[in-house]
């Protein structure tokens, strides 16, 4: 069976069935379905909007490379966004070894990489009110990196809980505390624009 | 902190907690978090905030680009050569483990074949044929001769080996199929 676009309502489970018999239509419908999504999340990643397409493109690669070794016992969504989890923070690595990190104290006394963003590249840059990107980017960057990492996955990767507690390989009952600290921290930093 | 004198069975953490996971949202309220909800400004406060905190992200995210999904489209094809390649070595390697069990065993392939068939002529359709008639004369008198010379353990394990080579060959044809170019089903 050939999977049109008129079938996008079919589980990953069973696009992934039907890629791994060789539909790319199959796959055609998860990559539209996770593309927007994974590449928000990596560009708030690697802070480059042109460099998350790019590392979103190669993670959509791999994972068809790769798709007779995918576990159908874990999501789909989970083992795609580890693929281009891992390829961001090697590009980060790279890019590290070229560049020397500044760091600033966070809100809770700990140091925290900055960030510096490249207009050009803004992952921001759409939003018209320049100043709510400016201050999401200043908030999202100003975040512990174990907060940070998980307010990516659940708001610009849209992973459920669950998903991310997969993911991080963390229990459940620690994603939502953390994640509950960290929405009070963005709720406090955020209030003008809320 | 609740003010007011209704009683509640929650604390403000918790339905804060599940007002956080469901981006302000009150389906996943109970009834007696429904009801703190009605005397706690600080929950629906949070409530609110979330609301507002969802719609913000939402916006934050970058619309879908087309252009990247027919790039990533684009790039599937070279690695689905590479996935065929992949997915037939294992199919490769069976094989040469049933010939080289069936080679021990005492099956010899015609010797005409060998030459002929790179040529791809109708003789050299012709001579695989006879090869093939002749591979299966060959099996049955090499097994023979075989028989009498060496070890019934050794034939019993080279004969065990090209069973095994066989059902490889066949396990590894099943998952290679699926991404093979003789798919007649798309």
């Amino acid at each position: 069976m050939a999977v049109t676009k008129k079938t996008p309502q079919l589980s990953d489970e069973r696009l992934v069935e039907l890629s791994l018999d060789g539909d790319e239509g199959a796959f055609g419908v998860l990559v539209r379905r996770y593309q927007r999504r994974l590449t928000a999340f990596l560009s708030q990643l690697v802070g480059d909007m042109e460099l998350a397409r790019e590392l979103s493109q190669e993670a959509f690669v791999r994972a068809w490379s790769a798709l007779e070794r995918f576990n159908p016992k874990y999501r789909f969504s989970t083992w795609l966004f580890r693929i281009a989890h891992n390829l961001g923070i090697d590009q980060l690595r790279r890019r590290r070894l070229l560049t020397t990190p500044l760091y600033r104290t966070d809100s809770e006394g700990d140091e925290v990489e900055v960030v510096v963003p490249d207009l050009d590249k803004d992952p921001l840059g759409h939003l018209e009110n320049q100043a709510l990107a400016s201050e999401l980017r200043e908030v999202i960057d100003g975040l512990r990196p174990e907060y940070r990492e998980l307010v990516l996955l659940r708001h610009f990767g849209g992973l459920s809980y669950q998903e991310i507690a997969d993911f991080t390989e963390m229990p459940l009952g620690t994603v939502k505390n953390k994640l509950f600290r960290a929405h009070s921290v963005l709720r406090k930093a955020l209030t003008e624009f809320l | 902190m609740i003010r007011g004198e209704a009683p509640v069975a929650t604390d403000c953490q918790t339905i804060q907690e599940i007002l956080t996971e469901n981006g302000g949202g009150l389906e996943r309220l109970d009834g007696a978090e429904s009801q703190h909800l009605e005397v706690c400004p600080d929950c629906r406060e949070v409530a609110a905030a979330e609301r507002a905190l969802g719609l913000l992200f939402a916006r934050a995210i970058p619309p879908a680009d087309r252009v990247v999904e027919e790039r990533v489209l684009a790039a599937l094809r070279p690695a689905r050569i590479r996935r065929r390649i992949v997915a037939f070595l294992p199919v490769a390697a069976s094989l040469l483990v049933a010939l080289v069990g069936a080679v021990m065993v005492g099956g010899v392939p015609g010797s005409g074949i060998l030459g002929l068939l790179p040529e791809f002529s109708t003789q050299g359709w012709m001579a695989f044929a006879t090869s093939v008639s002749d591979w299966g004369a060959a099996v049955a008198t090499g097994a023979r001769a075989a028989a009498n010379t060496l070890d019934p353990a050794f034939l019993a394990g080279a004969g065990l080996v090209s069973i095994f080579g066989l059902v490889g060959v066949a396990v590894t044809a099943l998952r290679w199929r699926r991404v093979s170019l003789w798919r007649d089903d798309r």
